[in-house]
């Protein structure tokens, strides 16, 4: 239909008018119906004339503010005001493809001398895989699920620093003190609950009370094998002590705890009543309810404790880099406009570029109540974890 | 084979004296095996005494290793009853549509067994769709289908073709004559079947079992969703908070636990060696129960293959309208068919020497050539993916990272498929044959060639098939070796499954069925045998 060349110029106008609504909206002038219809003209002409690099059958386009939850606007840096990306890039991705492929082959289309070569796995495994190739590895940048890998990466010397232009996109407490990883979109601990089985009321706004909740027996459910529920747990260990925690544990196992292998089972039990209450991230229960908008489904937050910490998917640039410019400034590119849209609207995640709202039936970032003085790369110390969560049986 | 050009001599004068030129090919196959084993004993050894202890003595340990056992002894029970059965109804039987069935009930090795587990939980959990489809006829609640129980159930639906293949392919080159020969001394059809079937598929049937047996070992992902705790769990546990070292450490003990169970198998082997012509008969008669007998066979197909078809089908449904973020694309069938193929080729040529002198020769040095060839297959896809990680990216980075290496690891993990299958085919052929061969002025390796091989042919393909079929789904290692880009269909599936996105797996799920049925009608046409 198109040719290259013509795919990339249509891009390059779409995303011109993107940046140029993105600029109203931030001026506050909203003009939704306009705006809405030509993005979307754009983006239908862009995804016809497309190579289908992304794979995707999906008339929402990255950087056009559309959503299964209504149009929007967008705010933040345009990628057409950032560096060109030039050359061959390695990307070690923890992040499913399913989530991010269409965004890094968005990337990939919009500079035609970028060679984008993404490699798919859990987030682990290519923490382990890095580490196994030693200095030989191929990879550029690492993309992570969680601050975790990024720090376990930083802390065994495999990451170089970010510019500080790159680190300024985020606010502090988003990214590593010394500039080793920076967040690209967030993930809250919340409580899914089903709204037969409970009302918003019956949860209490504190972590610790939970195992002391008699409405809870017999209907939680938990996933002592997932990182982000670890994650969690070391934050209670950092905040309220070894001897809380174990308490905590304890006390859920007491409760009966169920026991499931992710968090979006865990969304879906609530959803189907297998249990009343959960533990889980907050965009699995947005992904349940994109899907069944009328499942019995709601979230609830606790304050200022364990339960509420706000963890980040982010990216570094290994020592390995070849070009370590050009791999900071594809990590630039995740905190584009149109890359933290794309998170919002895609992943349900929390953008965390300060102009970029989040979408869903869901607080904005200043709403929540994350603990004050956690560090996230503290998080990644989860041995101690695992060890108490096979003291108290949990494992 | 070219081995067999420089074993003259050694092959007829005496059984201890092993043929130069297969042990060179065999002792090279071991050397593979092994490449990646010393990697993963220098590096579980870097963990140090200390951790090694106070891991073993975990009070956790004891219990996860019991339930590790257990799962084991029952599921590769579970896979015989189920196994042997179906290959003697598919084989010596005049069952209808004989053919159709044998791909049928082969396929559920292609599921990858997350995806089994998956569905049943969807499918018969609590709360689940056959649970929502009784409920109106009053039923609250259905069977636990977490724990132990489920666990087996879901393990051997996906494992026992690994016993049926190799008993099939048993079945298939046996000397009915003697059958015949048993039934003219009056015995009964099950007392003919206890007497001569049973010790002729003997060898077969262990091989088979003890590939259910060691693949349930070192299975992760059905344990982990079926809530059943066992001991590949706290090797991913060790993996999902980067303590590589520490998994890796825990893995040797399950090679360890694996020679073990080797070990054992090799003292109850017992006598063995069967003879065979491959002279056939006429299939059994089921008479009334031909057209009853299909029931069972079906119904452990339908439940392995469409439990899992419908439930992903489903979810594509309740998708429709949601965004599609991932196209199917049919290169992806081609890319899995193709790596597949490699795999299952090599397997079965490294297989050949490797299962020719054990069967034939056997001896200390011959059974160490064929008790090796398990060693890739007892650890974790993950594991072993890792150590070829290393070995790739240090040593031979041209290959790191291209086909050449994946099928080098696909060829590691499975290459006992082969082994187990063309070791019992070896030992149906009886030694006098080729002899008889060579008095007839062949040399060695035309006897082999002419009279050995196509005896053998059933065991391997039957090797082939495995080998293919189990390739088909591998993950873990796929996905630390594969070339960046290269998707194949399970690779999409894992990709679907592990983004929530379920439905998106239905697809690549049925082509897998397809592309795979097609490609076993491939491979059993090359048998040259008579399936109907």
């Amino acid at each position: 239909m198109h040719d290259p060349n013509d795919t990339h110029r249509t891009r390059r106008k779409f995303l011109a008018a993107a940046a140029a609504a993105g600029v109203v909206g931030v001026a506050g002038c909203n003009t939704p119906d306009e705006g809405g219809d030509g993005t979307e003209t754009e983006a239908e002409t862009e995804t016809s004339g497309g190579d289908g690099g992304g794979g995707s059958a999906d008339p929402d386009q990255i950087g056009s503010g559309r959503g299964p939850f209504g149009d929007r606007e967008l705010g933040g840096v345009s990628m057409e005001e950032m560096p060109d990306l030039e050359g061959e890039l390695t990307v070690y991705s923890g992040r499913g493809e399913a989530l991010v492929g269409e965004l890094v082959g968005f990337i990939d289309d919009l500079y035609p001398d970028l060679t984008i070569r993404p490699r798919y796995n859990t987030a682990a495994e290519l923490v382990s895989q890095i580490e196994t190739e030693g200095q030989n590895s191929p990879a550029d940048v690492f993309y992570s699920v969680n601050a975790g890998a990024l720090g376990t990466l930083a802390d065994r010397d495999r990451t170089r620093a970010l510019p500080r232009e790159v680190l300024e996109f985020v606010p502090a407490n988003f990214r590593d003190p010394d500039g080793e990883w920076i967040g690209t979109s967030g993930r809250a601990r919340s409580v899914p609950y089903n709204t037969d089985a409970l009302a918003a009321s019956d949860i209490p706004e504190d972590i610790m009370a939970f195992p002391d909740t008699d409405a809870f027996e017999g209907e939680v459910g938990w996933t002592p094998t997932y990182s982000s529920f670890q994650a969690f747990v070391t934050a209670m260990r950092i905040l309220e002590g070894e001897d809380a925690t174990r308490e905590w544990l304890v006390g859920m196992q007491d409760l009966g705890a169920s026991t499931y292998g992710d968090e979006f089972q865990i969304a879906r039990a609530v959803a189907d009543g297998e249990i009343a209450v959960g533990l889980a991230n907050h965009y699995y229960i947005q992904r349940v309810l994109a899907r069944r908008p009328n499942a019995p489904l709601d979230t609830a937050f606790t304050r200022n404790d364990a339960g509420a910490i706000f963890n980040v998917a982010g990216a570094c640039v290994l020592d390995t880099a070849s070009d370590a410019t050009l791999a900071s400034n594809f990590v630039r590119h995740l905190l584009s406009a149109e890359a933290q849209d794309y998170f919002a609207r895609e992943t349900f995640e929390y953008p965390l570029v300060p102009d970029v709202d989040p979408v869903g039936r869901l607080p904005t970032i200043d709403e929540l109540n994350p603990p004050e003085g956690l560090d996230l790369s503290e998080l990644s110390d989860l041995e101690a974890t695992v060890s108490l969560l096979r003291e108290t049986g949990a494992l | 084979m070219a081995a067999e050009h420089q074993s003259t001599g050694g092959e007829s004068d005496g059984e201890s004296q092993l043929p130069l030129g297969a042990s060179i090919a065999a002792a090279a196959v071991s050397a593979a095996v092994l490449l990646p084993v010393v990697w993963l004993v220098g590096t579980g050894v870097g963990v140090g005494l200390d951790s090694a202890v106070a891991l073993l003595t975990r009070p956790t340990t004891l219990e996860v290793f019991v339930n590790s056992a257990l799962l084991v002894a029952l599921t590769t029970a579970a896979c015989v009853a189920i196994g042997v059965p179906l290959a003697y109804l598919t084989v010596r039987t005049d069952l209808p549509f004989r053919r159709f069935w044998t791909i049928a009930v082969s396929l559920p090795l292609v599921i990858p067994s997350y995806v089994g587990a998956f569905a049943f939980v969807s499918a018969f959990g609590p709360q689940g769709d056959f649970q929502r489809l009784l409920a109106p006829l009053g039923v609250e609640r259905i069977p636990e289908i977490y724990g132990l129980e489920g666990t087996v159930l879901i393990l051997t639906l996906y494992t026992y073709p690994y016993v049926y293949i190799t008993a099939r392919a048993s079945l298939k080159s046996m000397d009915t004559t003697l059958i015949d020969a048993a039934r003219t001394l009056e015995h009964d059809r099950w007392e003919t079947f206890r007497r001569v079937t049973v010790p002729q598929i003997r060898p077969a049937v262990a091989a088979g079992a003890l590939l259910s047996g060691l693949y349930v070992l070192a299975d992760f992902g059905t344990p982990a969703i079926m809530r059943y705790d066992v001991f590949t769990r706290v090797i991913f546990v060790e993996f999902g908070t980067f303590g590589r070292d520490t998994a890796i450490l825990l893995s040797l003990q399950l090679v360890a636990v694996t020679v073990f169970i080797l070990w054992l198998e090799a003292r109850v082997r017992g006598e063995e060696r069967t003879t065979a012509g491959g002279r056939s008969r006429a299939p059994v008669e089921l008479g009334r129960w031909r057209y009853p007998a299909v029931a069972p066979v079906a119904a452990v197909a339908g439940l392995a293959l469409v439990v899992p078809v419908a439930i992903l089908v489903s979810w594509l449904g309740a998708s429709s309208g949601a965004t599609q973020p991932l196209a199917f694309r049919w290169s992806y069938a081609f890319n899995s068919v193709t790596v597949s193929a490699a795999a299952a080729a090599v397997a079965v040529v490294a297989a050949v020497p490797v299962a020719y002198l054990s069967a034939r020769y056997g001896g200390q040095l011959a059974d160490a050539f064929e008790r090796i060839s398990y060693v890739g297959y007892a650890v974790p896809g993950v594991v072993l993916g890792l150590a070829l990680v290393f070995f790739g990216s240090s040593y031979a980075t041209p290959v790191y990272q291209t086909l050449y290496l994946l099928v080098f690891a696909y060829v590691i993990r499975f290459l006992p498929q082969s082994v187990g299958s063309l070791r019992a085919s070896f030992l149906s052929v009886d030694p006098e044959l080729p002899e008889a061969a060579r008095t007839l002025g062949q040399s060695s390796a035309g006897a082999f060639r002419h009279v050995t091989l196509p005896l053998v042919a059933p065991g391997l393909f039957g090797g082939a098939a495995l080998v293919f079929l189990t390739t088909m789904k591998e993950l873990p290692a796929t996905l630390l070796l594969r070339p960046s880009g290269f998707t194949t269909l399970v690779t999409h599936i894992w990709t679907a499954y592990e983004s929530g996105y379920f439905g998106q797996a239905a697809i690549p799920a049925l082509v897998l069925l397809l592309v795979s049925g097609l490609s076993m009608l491939v491979i059993l046409r090359q048998e040259g045998y008579d399936v109907q």
